[in-house]
């Protein structure tokens, strides 16, 4: 464990002292981010800034399930870099150079993957929970911010185990096309309250492709919704499942790599 | 001495689809596909002690990279057993690759962007080595393959010799006492060659490191390797010295004849049947080759009634040489050498 964390620190400064190599690269790609997240930030505004009541939730309730939504979503961006994984690993024999190195193969992965900049996305997400929250006058109690960083983890831990689950289709599929696209779609729906689709997508979004949890209920708690309380504390349960499921997934699928041709 | 590699009737099969032709056979395609199972690996076993340098060669697609995978905890058998280290290495892989060290000529296994030094420190801490460890032994193997100029450099500005000199340091980080090396020589040229070959010659005698190499270069199994295991699609076709593979094989000499005027191969035949020799003849250089046991009584014999009854542009007297025994085995399809 100890050695996990250590390496952890290890690959993370190799990655910025990658970055720090092309420093006009670096600046330029600050800005842009920064841009970006600007434009974001507008978007939500003038977006939500014609709905009213949206399935029992107001218009400032719902700009904050949003700037919930985007905190895990930055953190599992940072860390969960694997969209081009089929392409890279297993068509390109990557993972052949992985799984002759003493690391867990998903953890090592991920180490080489990192993109902390995405973190910046969290900046954002919480410059709009902190506009909503003060039209809404929320008060924070001393357990909020302890709350909020479990949540996200549990939140950014379902994201990823999902990822890391349709990443290993790849493991038995030799297809070239991936899901990772319908995959995005689906994670959009968190953003919004669940209670405004019908059942059978609430269903799939609560307990298949969890994603009400990475944003609308967690963020209930924050805005005092009692009625959703057990499913606001049920996040970072249900990160924990279906990171270990993702996993243990894993590890069968690196049971079938069948390696690329030189 | 301790075994290194065991390997006991070790399979690999791949499930290959084929695919129907036409629109029709997509659809058809998308319910039944139709595979038929190819092995890679058919059933070998041999074993491999602490210290030798073996080389293990075949043609593509012989199974010879499938075997290394196998052996390295890549790719998973599909039946058999492989003890390598004393280990399993696909059951205790993180455990089991702390033992070996891993060259993959076509494939980088350092990383691209950053200095070839960084690369090295990051590998150190993956392998745990100390720093005394990494000095004690890296320092020596920085010099011998003299890339101390190199390891300011990020990876992807060297050049593909300088490249696999890095590589070959790199699997050594930790000093493991099992080297793969698959093709580590492919496309470089003479002089990295030999500095490579003398590196890990080096290396075998000072800390009895066992080696296993691919290759499809056979002067590098020759510089290198005592015994061979050659690999015909995906069986063991020899496995033993590759003295033995020469002197029994290879006791030969081939003369060449050139001809002044056309003559027919049939001719030929006629005027030495007396002779054991075996004929070969190359229409478009109107080469003939004779295949005869290393003699001096009976080359002297051929070449005298050879001469006495055509005129002669060239003759040429060769050694049989390593590539053309493999040939030979690979057209017969069997070795019958113990």
């Amino acid at each position: 464990m100890v050695f996990y964390v250590t390496m952890f620190f290890q690959y993370m400064s190799q990655y910025i002292k990658t970055r720090l190599q092309y420093r006009s690269d670096l600046i330029v790609e600050f800005f842009s981010d920064l841009m970006s997240q600007a434009i974001n930030l507008v978007f939500i505004l003038v977006v939500f800034g014609h709905t009213q009541l949206l399935g029992g939730w107001s218009r400032d309730e719902i700009i904050f399930i949003y700037g919930f939504f985007l905190v895990p979503y930055a953190v599992f961006s940072a860390f969960f870099n694997i969209w081009d994984f089929n392409e890279r690993y297993i068509v390109r024999g990557e993972l052949d150079r992985i799984l002759t190195r003493p690391i867990h193969s998903l953890f090592q992965i991920i180490l080489e993957r990192l993109e902390l900049e995405a973190l910046l996305g969290a900046v954002t997400g919480l410059a709009v929970m902190f506009y909503a929250g003060t039209r809404l006058n929320l008060q924070l109690d001393w357990f909020d911010p302890i709350l909020f960083i479990i949540f996200v983890i549990g939140g950014a831990l379902v994201y990823g185990g999902i990822f890391v689950m349709l990443a290993c289709v790849s493991f038995w599929a030799d297809a070239k096309t991936s899901l990772m696209p319908m995959m995005y779609n689906i994670s959009n729906y968190g953003r919004y309250p669940v209670n405004i689709y019908n059942t059978v997508i609430r269903f799939v979004l609560t307990w298949i492709l969890p994603f009400a949890f990475v944003g609308v209920y967690p963020a209930a708690f924050f805005l005092e919704k009692k009625e959703w309380y057990i499913y606001s504390f049920l996040t970072p349960v249900i990160g924990i499942i279906f990171f270990a499921l993702s996993v243990f997934l894993w590890n069968q699928g690196v049971k079938k790599y069948r390696g690329a041709g030189n | 001495m301790k075994n290194a590699i065991e390997v006991n009737n070790l399979r690999k099969e791949f499930k290959a689809y084929s695919s129907r032709s036409g629109l029709a056979g997509a659809f058809r395609d998308l319910f039944t596909r139709n595979y038929k199972i190819a092995r890679a690996v058919n059933d070998i076993s041999f074993n491999v002690k602490q210290g030798e340098m073996v080389g293990y060669i075949g043609e593509n697609g012989a199974g010879k990279s499938t075997t290394i995978k196998m052996l390295t905890g890549i790719l998973t058998p599909s039946g058999g057993q492989i003890k390598v280290n004393g280990m399993n290495p696909h059951k205790e892989r993180e455990k089991f690759v702390q033992t070996i060290g891993v060259v993959f000529g076509q494939r980088s296994q350092l990383w691209w962007d950053i200095a070839v030094q960084e690369s090295f420190r990051l590998l150190k801490k993956v392998y745990k080595v100390t720093d005394e460890q990494y000095d004690d032994h890296m320092n020596h193997v920085i010099k011998t393959l003299d890339i101390e100029p190199l390891l300011d450099k990020p990876v992807r500005k060297l050049s593909l010799g300088q490249r696999m000199r890095c590589e070959l340091a790199a699997a050594l980080i930790h000093n493991p006492p099992l080297l793969f090396l698959d093709e580590p020589t492919i496309g470089l040229d003479v002089l990295v060659k030999l500095k490579i070959r003398e590196f890990l010659k080096e290396v075998n005698e000072k800390y009895n490191t066992t080696i296993l190499l691919t290759t499809h270069d056979l002067s590098d199994i020759e510089a290198l390797c005592e015994r061979v295991i050659m690999l015909d699609e995906g069986n063991i076709i020899y496995d033993g010295a590759l003295k033995n593979l020469k002197d029994t094989l290879g006791d030969g000499k081939e003369l060449q004849f050139q001809f002044l005027e056309k003559v027919d191969l049939p001719a030929v035949k006629k005027l030495t049947a007396a002779l054991p020799v075996k004929w070969e003849h190359d229409e478009k250089e109107q080469i003939f080759t004779a295949n005869m046991q290393n003699n001096d009584e009976l080359i002297s014999q051929l070449i005298a009634k050879i001469v006495a009854a055509f005129k002669i542009k060239d003759i040429k007297i060769n050694e049989t040489s390593t590539e053309e025994i493999i040939r030979n085995i690979y057209e017969k399809g069997a070795v019958e050498v113990g």
